[in-house]
């Protein structure tokens, strides 16, 4: 699953460590997102979408190659 | 490449792994004194016997107990990890225990193995399997 977090971290000068301690999960789990590596859990998907302001779908996009 | 400094996150982790490792290590040590204690330690008293296997039973409730705590504490993507590995080190263990048992059955193998050789090789299994889901999601 795509997702724009790095792009969203980075206009606000977050490192991965920041955001990390935003939704309190580690500074590995944000890298492995952002690297498209893993597909958070929803419950987390909705911390980081409402720490953003937007919905899940304005930050995960979807990618039906992978599905 | 960013500094990394330990979130909250991070720091459950590390103290959850330690009070882990500690058990773990309290665990393997109430096993020895009750494998050898009887042989060396207190001449084979039965009650003395059976104190040390019941320290051990309890020092593997703790463990568990432990494991069970770090697995709830640790974030998503640990504990993704963390069931891989316990997922490949149980199938190592029973693909290869039952290999063992049917090939000592048909005689192939003449070696005794001890109990403590499987623990030993699940062990390694079960950390070469973390260390590799962290290189993974590295």
């Amino acid at each position: 699953m795509n997702n724009r977090l790095k792009d969203l971290r980075t206009e606000r000068n977050w490192t991965q460590a920041d955001l990390a301690e935003h939704v309190s999960v580690s500074r590995q789990t944000i890298n492995a997102i952002e690297k498209g590596k893993f597909d958070p859990s929803l419950p987390l998907a909705f911390r980081l979408a409402r720490l953003f302001g937007m919905s899940i779908e304005e930050v995960f996009l979807d990618d039906p190659v992978r599905d | 490449m960013q500094a990394h400094h330990p979130t909250g996150g991070d720091q459950a982790a590390i103290k959850n792994t330690a009070l882990l490792a500690l058990w773990t290590v309290g665990w393997a040590a109430t096993l020895a004194l009750a494998r050898f204690g009887p042989a060396h330690l207190w001449d084979s008293q039965t009650m003395a016997s059976w104190g040390a296997v019941g320290l051990n039973l309890g020092a593997g409730v703790g463990w568990n107990v432990a494991h069970a705590r770090y697995l709830r504490a640790i974030d998503e993507l640990q504990r993704k990890i963390m069931q891989d590995a316990l997922a490949i080190s149980l199938g190592v263990g029973w693909v290869g225990g039952f290999a063992y048992v049917v090939a000592e059955r048909a005689e192939l193998v003449t070696l005794e193995a001890d109990v403590g050789v499987l623990s030993a090789l699940l062990g390694v299994v079960y950390m070469i399997a973390v260390a590799a889901g962290h290189l993974r999601y590295r």
